[in-house]
This record gives C-alpha cells, sequence and structure tokens, in this order.
C-alpha cells in the first residue's frame, strides 16, 4: 500500500512546485508587504555604493534575503541620505541576468570571447601555475596590475608580495591625475577626491568644462543645487548647453581646447584691476609679482580671439570672481585630461583660486581634517632591484600609477618584458585611448587575468575571468573620510553572493595561498581584517556595522582662523603662484599659453562627457539604468546638420583621421553645441555579447581615439583632441 | 484632515533621474513603465539658450476626471488622506482613466493588466516617511508636505515663491505645484 | 523647442494610444443596434403595425439582429479590458459620473428589453416551437398588448445608447478632439443613419425600403451639417481644440490617414446622399434588380462612412492633446 495516493501526491507536489515558482516571482513590494506583516525578515544593512567612485553610504533594504531598496545613509558626507539614479539602480546590477557567474577559462581566441566554465580551484591554479613559470623566466616584475576601486585594496598586496610594484589606475593618467599634480605643485596637496568645495556657501560658482550634474557626484551636485538655491552667481565655461549651463547666469561658449587663455585673461584681470585678495595673496603665496608680469600680455580681448568669448564677457565674469572673494568656488575640474598640457592649466586654475583667496575660505575650498586614524604599519614586501615601471619616466608620474606607460613597456618589452596583467574593477579598453595598443599590448602576455563584475568588453582578450560579486554582496576595506571630518565607513553585504560569484578579498587570499603568500593575508576572512582595524583605529565594530559611517566631528576644521592656519607643503611653505620645482624640472614654472589645434575643415572636435544615470560602461548594460538611457546619442550644431542635410534622429557613423569607423549613433540636432564639435555620453558603444542591453549600442568614443597627446609632466593622455567627421547612411 | 501636495523647485532639478529610479525600486514598477518622468526643454537659438527640467506625476487632484470616470469605483479619492489611490482588485483595464488623465499620469501595467500610476508612496506617508521620490531628490527639488500645516516644506516653499500649477483651465484642481524659476534667472 | 523626456510611458507619450479597432467596432456596432432598434421600433410607435406590407420580414429580423449586433460589439469591447476576469465589478457599482458605468448598466437593461420587444414582433406561427419551453406562452401573452410601450422601451434605450458611445469619448477633457457637447450628437445621428441604412438593405417590400430612404436622407442631411459645425466648433475654440482637428487638414504623411477619412466621408456622403435622392424619384415603379443594388450600394456607404466616423474619432482623438 503506498504512502500517499498518487492523486495527493500530484497535489502536494503541484502545490509545493507552484509555490516555488511564486516565492521566486514574488513581487518585492509583497515582500516589504511581508516584511512589514513580520512574515518575511526584514533587514537593514549598511554599506557603501560602488555605482561609481563617490562612495556614498547606502542602506539596503533586505527582505526574504532579497535587496529591495536602497537608501542613502543620512550619516554619510557623501551621500547626505540621498541616493543618485546609480546608486538606486544598484539592485540593477545585483540581479543582472548577464553578471559573470562563473570563473571562465579561455578556448578560442583573445578577443573572441570564447570560454568554458570552471571551477575556482582549476582557475586559480591555473594563474598560479603561470605566474610562477613568469616569475621564474622574467622575475616578478613582470607582473603588473591594472585596477580601480575597491578591488585595489585586495590586489595590491598581491602584487606586491609577489615583488612587483608595477602597477596603475586610469583615473590618475586617463582622469583626475593632472589636476592632482597641478595642485599638488601649487598648494603641496590636492583637492581631494571628493574634492574640498565648499559650494554651498559660494557666491559665485565657475565651473570650466565641468558638466556638474550630467556628472553625478551626488554631495557635490547636491551642494551644487543649494548653491543655485542660495543665489550663487554660476558661471559655466563649455562649447556645450549642459544641465549646468542651463542653470547659469553666464554661460560662455569657448572655442574647445583653448580654456587655459581665458583663465590666464582672468588671472591678468583681476591682478590688473585688483581684485585679488592682497592679505591673502601677501601672506601665503609665493611668486605673486612674477606671476603678475607673465599674465600681463594675457588682455581680455586677447582672450576674445582665442576663445571666441567677447571680451566683456570675460571682464564681467572675471569682476563676479572679483567683487565676492572669497566665497568663490572655482572647481579644479576632475576629469581634466583634455590636451596634453592638462597639469599647467590645473595649475592655473588652482593659481585662480589662490589669488582670489578661496583655499581654506568659506565659500571656497575647506581645509582637510586634520584628524586621522593610528597608522597600519604596512607589511614589508620584497624589494625589488629592477625600476618600477609605473612612472613611465615622467617626472611627476604620480603615486597611482601612469596606466599608458605600463602598456607601452608591455609591448615594446623594454626596459624589461611584462609579461602577466591582472585588470581589476576597470574595462581597459573603454577606460584608455588607443585600443589597438592596448589590443597589441596583450598580445604580448602570457596571461591576462580580469576580475569584474559584468562580462567587459576588456574580458573578451583574458585568457582567465574571475567573477567578483557585486558591492552589495561582499565586505571591502574602511573607507577612511578626510573630507571635512575625519570619517570611516563600512562595507558589509547585504545578500550572500549570487551563483560562483566571489569578493576580491577572497579571490586575492585565494590566489595568494597558491602562490606562498598567504602570510600577507593574516585573517581568516576579511571581517576579521575590519574587525582588527577598528580595534587599531579605536572604533566600535559593531556600532559601525549598525549605523555604516562613524564620524568624528571635532575633527572638522575647514577654514583659516587665527589658530587654524593652513599647512602648504610645498618648498616655500606657501601657495606656489611660481613654482620653482617645474622650473627646475624644465617645465613653465608659470602656465603659458599654447595655442591647440584646431579640427579641419569637414571634421568636428569629439567631446565626450556623462550621464546622470550612467558611470562610463559599467553600468550601460544595468536594466534599472538602461531604460532611461539605452544608447547614446551625437550632438551636432542644428546649422551643421542642415548643410549636411542630416536630421534629427538620423543614424551616422564617425570616422576619425585615421579612418578608424565607429558603431551608428543617433544624433541628436541641437542648438546647445557649438559648430566645430561634437559630444557624446562615453562607455557606449560595447562589444561583448555577454551584455545582452549594451551589445553594440551606440557609438564608442574611445575606439575613436587612436591618437592623443601626452603630458610630458604626469603622463595623462589627452582625450579631447580628436577629430572626427560624419559618415551618413551608417 | 491631512491635505497633501508637492512642490517642485524647478530652479533646483538638475535632471539626475535619480527620483525615478528611486520610485520604481520602492514601487515595484514593471520595466519600460514609469510613474514619474523628467522633461528636459530647451528653447532658443545658439548661443541664447534656455533650459526648462521639469518632473512630472499624478498630481493627485481635487477634481480628479480618473475618479469620476472609472465604471467600478477602483480609482477612488482617499477619504483619509486626499490622495488618488487605485483599488487593483476592481480594475478592469478598461483604460478610461488612462485616457481622463490630462497628465498622462497613469499607465496599465503590463504585467498585471490593471491601471497603476503614483500614490505619493502613501505607504510610505504612513510611517511618517516621504515619498522615495522626494527622499532621493539630489536638488532637494521635490518638496512634499500637508498644504494644511503652515510649517510643512510645502507651506514654506509656497510662501517664498511664486508657483503655478499645471494645465490649471483643465479644472482638474491639481495638487503639484511648480516653482518656475530656472535658466539664468 | 527641443524636448527629450526621460521616464515617459509608451502608451501615453508621444500620444494617447490605448484604443485600437476594437474600441472603434464596438461603437459602430453598439450604434448600429441601437440606431436599428429605433428604425425597427418605428412602426410599433407609430401605431402601424397592421400596415406591414405581406411578406416583409424585416420588422421581425430586425429586431432579433439589435441584440445580435450589440452582442458582438459587446464581445470586441471585452477583448479590449486589460483585466477580463473582473468585468462583473462593472455590476456591483454605479458611477453616476462614469459613462462607462452607465454604458454597462444601460447595456444590461437594453439587453432583456430588445429581447422581449423582438419576442413580441415575432408572428404566431415562429413562436410556437417556443412554447415548448416553460413560461414562454405566458410571456407571449404579457408581451402583446404592451408592445408599443416595449417599442417606445427600445427605441429609447436606442436613443441613449447612440448618444451614450458619443458621451463615453466627449467626457474627457484631457483630450480636446473629443471633448465637445456636439460629438454625441454626431454619434446618435450617425448610429440612426446606419440603422435606417440597414432597414433598407434587410427590407424586401419597396415601400419599406423607399420609407427608409427618406428617413436616412434627413438622417445624412442631419449629418452633413453636424460634421462641419463640428470642425467649425473646433476651430473658434481654444488652442487645445484648434490644433485637434489639424489633423484632418494636414497634408502631412504622418496624418495621412486622417485627411483621407475625412476626404472619404466628405465624399461618400454626399454621394450615398445623391444616390437616394435619385432613388426617391424612382418611387411607385417596380424595382429592378439594378435599382436594388444601388439601394444596396447607397446603404453600404452609409454604414461605412458610420464606422470610418468612429475609427477616425477614436484615433483622431487620442493623438489630441491639452496645450
Amino acid at each position: 500500500m503506498p504512502i500517499m495516493s498518487r492523486r495527493s501526491f500530484l497535489k502536494t507536489s503541484g502545490i509545493c512546485t507552484a509555490g516555488a515558482i511564486a516565492a521566486t516571482y514574488l513581487p518585492d513590494q509583497f515582500l516589504l508587504w511581508a516584511g512589514e506583516k513580520g512574515l518575511a525578515k526584514t533587514e537593514k544593512i549598511t554599506t557603501y555604493c560602488e555605482m561609481c567612485f563617490w562612495k556614498c553610504g547606502a542602506i539596503a533594504t533586505v527582505v526574504g534575503g532579497r535587496v529591495v531598496k536602497l537608501e542613502g545613509n543620512p550619516l554619510s558626507a557623501t551621500a547626505k541620505g540621498k541616493l543618485c539614479g546609480r546608486g538606486n539602480g544598484g539592485i540593477g546590477l545585483l540581479y543582472d541576468p548577464d553578471r559573470l557567474k562563473h570563473p571562465l577559462i579561455r578556448t578560442g581566441k583573445r578577443g573572441e570571447g570564447q570560454f568554458r566554465k570552471a571551477s575556482w580551484d582549476e582557475a586559480l591554479t591555473h594563474i598560479a601555475d603561470k605566474l610562477k613559470k613568469i616569475k621564474e623566466e622574467h622575475g616578478p616584475e613582470s607582473l603588473a596590475l591594472f585596477t580601480h576601486g575597491s578591488p585595489t585594496e585586495h590586489f595590491m598586496p598581491l602584487l606586491q608580495g609577489f615583488g612587483s610594484n608595477n602597477f596603475a589606475m586610469p583615473s590618475f593618467a586617463q582622469c583626475r591625475g593632472p589636476r592632482v599634480v597641478g595642485y599638488e605643485l601649487t598648494y603641496g596637496d590636492d583637492i581631494g577626491s571628493p574634492e574640498r568645495l565648499d559650494m554651498a556657501s559660494s557666491k559665485v560658482v565657475v565651473l570650466i568644462g565641468s558638466h556638474l550634474g550630467e556628472n553625478m557626484h551626488n554631495s557635490q551636485v547636491q551642494e551644487f543645487t543649494d548653491a543655485i538655491g542660495n543665489g550663487a552667481k554660476i558661471i559655466v565655461v563649455d562649447p556645450r548647453f549642459s544641465v549646468a549651463a542651463g542653470k547659469a547666469h553666464h554661460w560662455l561658449p569657448i572655442k574647445p581646447a583653448s580654456d587655459m587663455a581665458l583663465i590666464l585673461a582672468w588671472i591678468n584681470i583681476i591682478i590688473r584691476e585688483g581684485w585679488y585678495d592682497r592679505e591673502y595673496v601677501a601672506k601665503y603665496t609665493h611668486g605673486f609679482d612674477k606671476l603678475a608680469a607673465a599674465v600681463q600680455q594675457y588682455t581680455p580681448e586677447w582672450a576674445e580671439k582665442e576663445t571666441d568669448i567677447p571680451a566683456a564677457q570675460i571682464m564681467a565674469t572675471a569682476r563676479e570672481m572679483g567683487l565676492h572673494r572669497p566665497a568663490v568656488c572655482i572647481h579644479p575640474g576632475r576629469h581634466v585630461t583634455w590636451d596634453g598640457k592638462d597639469v599647467q592649466r590645473s595649475r592655473a586654475i588652482a593659481i585662480l583660486g589662490a589669488i582670489l583667496g578661496t583655499w581654506g575660505r568659506e565659500g571656497g575650498a575647506y581645509l582637510a581634517t586634520r584628524g586621522s586614524f593610528p597608522a597600519v604599519p604596512p607589511p614589508s614586501f620584497p624589494a625589488s632591484n629592477r625600476p618600477t615601471l609605473k612612472k613611465g619616466g615622467f617626472p611627476l608620474g604620480g603615486a597611482e600609477g601612469v596606466t599608458n606607460a605600463i602598456r607601452e613597456a608591455t609591448s615594446i618589452g623594454e626596459p624589461y618584458p611584462v609579461k602577466a596583467w591582472m585588470v581589476t574593477g576597470t574595462n581597459l579598453l573603454a577606460a584608455m585611448p588607443g585600443q589597438k595598443e592596448t589590443i597589441e599590448a596583450i598580445s604580448k602576455l602570457d596571461l591576462l587575468v580580469v576580475v569584474d563584475v559584468i562580462p567587459s568588453d576588456t574580458s573578451l582578450y583574458a585568457d582567465v575571468v574571475l567573477p567578483e560579486c557585486t558591492y552589495l554582496e561582499r565586505h571591502d576595506g574602511l573607507i577612511i573620510g578626510k573630507g571635512r571630518a575625519l570619517s570611516a565607513s563600512i562595507r558589509q553585504p547585504a545578500v550572500a553572493p549570487m551563483y560562483d560569484s566571489k569578493p576580491a578579498w577572497w579571490i586575492a587570499k585565494e590566489l595568494s595561498k597558491k602562490l606562498g603568500l598567504e602570510d600577507y593575508f593574516p585573517w581568516e576572512n576579511f571581517e576579521d581584517r575590519l574587525n582588527e582595524l577598528c580595534l587599531t583605529y579605536n572604533i566600535d565594530y559593531d556600532e559601525l556595522k549598525q549605523k555604516g559611517v562613524i564620524s568624528f566631528p571635532d575633527t572638522a576644521k575647514p577654514f583659516i582662523t587665527a589658530d587654524n592656519q593652513p599647512v602648504f607643503k610645498t618648498k616655500s611653505g606657501k601657495i606656489e603662484l611660481y613654482s620653482k620645482e617645474l622650473e627646475e624640472l624644465g617645465f613653465e614654472p608659470i602656465p603659458a599659453y599654447e595655442k591647440n589645434e584646431e579640427p579641419p575643415q569637414g571634421f568636428y572636435r569629439l567631446l565626450y562627457g556623462r550621464s546622470a544615470v550612467h558611470t562610463f560602461s559599467r553600468t550601460v548594460n544595468n536594466p534599472a539604468l538602461n531604460e532611461l538611457y539605452k544608447e547614446n546619442e551625437l550632438w551636432l550644431s542644428s546649422v551643421q546638420a542642415r548643410k549636411m542635410g542630416l536630421t534629427d534622429g538620423q543614424y551616422v557613423a564617425l570616422q576619425n583621421q585615421e579612418g578608424i569607423t565607429s558603431n551608428r549613433v543617433r544624433l541628436k540636432v541641437t542648438e546647445r553645441i557649438r559648430e566645430d564639435c561634437v559630444y557624446m555620453v562615453h562607455g557606449f558603444g560595447q562589444q561583448s555579447k555577454g551584455l545582452t542591453k549594451a551589445f553594440r549600442r551606440g557609438a564608442d568614443d574611445q575606439q575613436l581615439i587612436s591618437s592623443y597627446p601626452v603630458d610630458p609632466i604626469c603622463g595623462g593622455t589627452g582625450m579631447r583632441c580628436t577629430f572626427v567627421k560624419l559618415v551618413k547612411g551608417a | 484632515m491631512p491635505k497633501y501636495a508637492m512642490v517642485i523647485d524647478q530652479r533646483r532639478c538638475i535632471g539626475c533621474m535619480a527620483c525615478i529610479v528611486a520610485c520604481k525600486a520602492e514601487n515595484n514598477v514593471p520595466p519600460e513603465q514609469f510613474r514619474t518622468r523628467v522633461l528636459e526643454k530647451t528653447e532658443g537659438q545658439f548661443p541664447n539658450l534656455r533650459t526648462e527640467l521639469r518632473s512630472e506625476l499624478c498630481n493627485h487632484c481635487d477634481n480628479p476626471p480618473c475618479v469620476y470616470n472609472c465604471p467600478t469605483r477602483a480609482s477612488y479619492k482617499s477619504r483619509l488622506s486626499g490622495l488618488v489611490l487605485l483599488d487593483k482588485k476592481r480594475c478592469v483595464g478598461c483604460k478610461a482613466c488612462v485616457a481622463a488623465c490630462p497628465y498622462d499620469a497613469r499607465y496599465i501595467d503590463h504585467n498585471k493588466g490593471f491601471a497603476d500610476k503614483c500614490t505619493f508612496c502613501d505607504h510610505r506617508i504612513k510611517e511618517g516617511k516621504e515619498p522615495a521620490c522626494v527622499a532621493t531628490c539630489i536638488g532637494k527639488s521635490r518638496i512634499f508636505g500637508d498644504l494644511n500645516d503652515p510649517k510643512s516644506p510645502v507651506r514654506l516653499a509656497l510662501k517664498g515663491h511664486h508657483a503655478e500649477l499645471p494645465m490649471k483651465s483643465a479644472g482638474t484642481e491639481p495638487r503639484v505645484y511648480y516653482i518656475r524659476r530656472f535658466g539664468t534667472e | 523647442m527641443e524636448l527629450t523626456i526621460t521616464g515617459a510611458n509608451a502608451m501615453t507619450n508621444p500620444v494617447l494610444h490605448i484604443w485600437d479597432w476594437r474600441v472603434s467596432l464596438y461603437l459602430f456596432l453598439g450604434g448600429l443596434s441601437a440606431g436599428l432598434a429605433v428604425m425597427s421600433s418605428l412602426m410599433h410607435l407609430q401605431k402601424k403595425e397592421d400596415r406591414i406590407p405581406a411578406g416583409e420580414t424585416v420588422f421581425m429580423v430586425a429586431p432579433w439582429l439589435v441584440p445580435v449586433i450589440l452582442g458582438i460589439g459587446m464581445f470586441f469591447i471585452f477583448l479590449d479590458l486589460d483585466r477580463k476576469l473582473n468585468v462583473f465589478w462593472f455590476y456591483l457599482t454605479i458611477q453616476p459620473l462614469s459613462p462607462m458605468s452607465w454604458g454597462s448598466w444601460g447595456l444590461l437593461l437594453f439587453t432583456p428589453i430588445s429581447l422581449l420587444f423582438a419576442y413580441g414582433t415575432l408572428p404566431e406561427q415562429r413562436r410556437e416551437w417556443l412554447y415548448r419551453l416553460p413560461f414562454m406562452d405566458d410571456l407571449a401573452t404579457w408581451v402583446k398588448p404592451r408592445m408599443q410601450y416595449l417599442a417606445l422601451a427600445n427605441a429609447a434605450m436606442g436613443v441613449f445608447i447612440g448618444i451614450y458611445t458619443g458621451v463615453l469619448l466627449s467626457a474627457f477633457v484631457a483630450r480636446p478632439l473629443w471633448n465637445t457637447a456636439i460629438l454625441p450628437m454626431l454619434f446618435l445621428c450617425s448610429a440612426m443613419s446606419a440603422g435606417a441604412a440597414l432597414m433598407i438593405v434587410l427590407a424586401k417590400d419597396q415601400c419599406v425600403k423607399l420609407f427608409y430612404t427618406k428617413v436616412d436622407i434627413g438622417l445624412i442631411i442631419a449629418e452633413m451639417i453636424i460634421i462641419p459645425l463640428f470642425f467649425y466648433g473646433q476651430y473658434v475654440s481654444s488652442e487645445s481644440q484648434r490644433l485637434s482637428i489639424m489633423p484632418f487638414f494636414s497634408l502631412n504623411h504622418e496624418y495621412l490617414w486622417y485627411t483621407a477619412s475625412l476626404l472619404f466621408i466628405g465624399v461618400i456622403f454626399p454621394l450615398a446622399l445623391v444616390m437616394k435622392l435619385a432613388e426617391i424619384k424612382e418611387c411607385h415603379e417596380t424595382l429592378c434588380s439594378s435599382d436594388i443594388l444601388k439601394m444596396n450600394l447607397s446603404a453600404g456607404l452609409v454604414l461605412l462612412g458610420s464606422l470610418v466616423i468612429r475609427l477616425t474619432f477614436v484615433y483622431a482623438g487620442q493623438i489630441s492633446k491639452l496645450v
């Protein structure tokens, strides 16, 4: 006699199946309701976001093991209780079906995207064996690390323990490096990331090429809107009528690549008219007279010819700045790698801020907190007797490394061969100009390992692809905030890693075991490490977990007062308007104007920027964000469109001067841009088929940037010097 | 009874679209469908341009055409909160409410077939929180509160500025006010 | 002016598109059955039922067609519902301000009235086989003396349905093309005209055919007055209303169908009118087959015109919006 009749078996199994299916597809709102009624477990987990690099403190609402909502942590200085569109859309990344799920080992040719699934053990052993072989044959320095974001903290000890110091972060030579160098030369310190701008109290906000608002730096945009709300005068210098320009009292549609002329003219006018802060200049700066003499030639009339901005407007905007000093926020820019002269232009901007007395003053740039946690002595890494490649021979190559230098060294095999790359948290093909050079360099490698969350274009070239879980599923290093006040932020998993993905700390640690480097990871799991750190820092770990952010408001001393004097870590101990250091290195001690090439007839300068709902190439496939902006568009002046017989919404392709042709892109015919340039949002035109939503949507601007000037001071690649023409019938 | 309303300070909207994403996550809105939207309108000729950023959503009108056109009373004006809400179990999917709304605030949920729209996150209001779009608004452009409370953020915002109601002539008595200062002023 | 909208719903942007041919077909069939109800009740209303020529079946066929056509129409509108299983909610609430609610209750009332009337028009012989069913005998007895009331009720419901199909659309302030008091009148006229046209096609007797032809002529003339008045009314109203009629007068390929339908209506109604006027001249002569063909053709044109009006208005109304 069977225990259960056939009918009741079918009934029960049917109900169970239905129940299981229902549970999988239960809408989040049901889960929320169930959570409220106490039927399903609801938790609020604090973490910090990784949808971009601003690292906003976030709170994840988890119901029944599913993240249903992300909100900003009110205690976080970068979030101030709010998350931007990307932050809100983190759930889309977590549940993106296109995510990397298993370690992959390449089966086809590099770039074909043919892989087979592998176990972690197999994949890591494969990597370790190859690395050992490379170390034997070519030495440990043959391994280079390209990294960005939170994986950096985990893979650096691995790299350095292995014996190499060759690492680079694209954020330096492809983004803010020149600004960091420019400000360090001037003030002895970078202006910070996030930038230490006291915008909410500014009376004038000056954006030079910055499209704040479309580049969604959470707290900075919040303060920008505060400035707007407070009636601050907004001055926007941009060849395109950006969203920020739409808020501006003065929009200066500058001729692209002539910004230096404008800045130098402003400095000249401000000095000439006496609109500078005499006391401040006398007390805190060095080289004012030399500066005044050097900029005399840059009259507004001269600048008008270079920039296409009427002299009267140059005067008027200088006056605004001068009259409202020092509560003037001259935005230093962030992505400043425009024309290979970017250190000098950043210096010029720094100098402008300095003579207006804005550094350390309300409404200008506030001083960093001097608070700090007790130092944790770094482990001792093996010394290398070979020079590091990361500076690339650039005198001020930067602590973060010059990516293009390592790439070049890999290509030519000089001064020594680089045979292995690890790429973690960055999509090199989209981040670096000269895609052909990147592919060429990769062809010289014996091993390319890519650690990523989604199957990026770079992962197509990897020998081994390792799936990192998303930021919502892992622990990462503490973020030490050194803005206004000292703070520490935690990242902890909201849910367990999905599929076979693993946190970066685990990947690094497991790999270290196979390389005999586990001493550099002297903890069982990363939470132990965090616990340790908190002990050292004298922070209550449980409190940190619960609050997400612990700050020390007493450490905030943002403005210059009698007993809070600024410290300038320059040679002279003052703000160097005149840079002896640069002079000694053979560069202009005071920024000078050098005219940039203009596009030839029939070509336009290619400009690129950001979308408020996307972060470079990493969010294009995110279902929550993709539906708001599926493909980028090419902004083209309506006058030019009429001349060429092109209409809004038509598809064209772009071709650069070397004949490289882009994917088709939709035209946005608009009044909002000058006639000599075109603009599009960066991060589209992706070639990886695994990204089902992003695949071949829109055009890739980076593909067209095949030749680029390099800043001789720091190695930054100037990426806004590409000229393109439009190809119809795409 | 509270009179919930919103004020949109268009000067402060920076077009970040966070409101759209937050609303979708909070209310489980199906893909490709939206309860709120952001318009970017540019007028003029280079270089004399002006841009208006404007977020739109259900206005929870006091004379709502969607309520009196609904044949089954699925669309109703709550007597407790004054919000225009939906009793989904009664909805037949006739789409009269979608046609009736002058603000294009409604849509038919393409998974379930019933009409749906912004509810001012009344489930959050009950917990004393602001609607999801307001809570996440980076520019602090969306302001929410009770018009009957003189100290509420909406009353304070309206005190200081001239605000307009959208399509007032339609006679719907909407509750979302727009402070329409934008551009270079 | 450059406009970018992020977060627009496809069904309301760039224009509303929620209702399609199914709704238009329902409006047409509803109007047709309403018109048919009125037209087929005329004899009983005027107490001329004994003057019905022998062999004329239309007065007992048409009343049955009323609920059938209505039923088909309701089937199509049912298809348009996105939550069909909830349809019973229509009948659990009365919403006095919702024309859809009037319609659902009205149709609920219309069906039995039209069935009763239709039953009443059946001659004795035809009824006998129904007497096998319980109550049909008693029902026949009950119905017989009340035929005039039933005819009145039938006609009244017909007028109500004819008007209500127009009110359905005209109640929306958000759709300026529809939001006019003349629309229900237009739809009523069009519905009556369609009913008359169908009577012409169904009728066998020449005099009946000619009678309804005269009725139809009057109705077509009324329509030909109402339609230009409608456009005039929109033209002298506010901007939204003026813009709403622009697609009809546009040479843009985008609005091809609207301009074409306006031309079509502007052509076929006069054409049908002319044909019918010609037919009247031939009264009291035996109708040959070519005459019958012409009559049916002109009636067909009227029906087609009625359908085109519904289709055009449903689609054109959705592309209109308040500015």
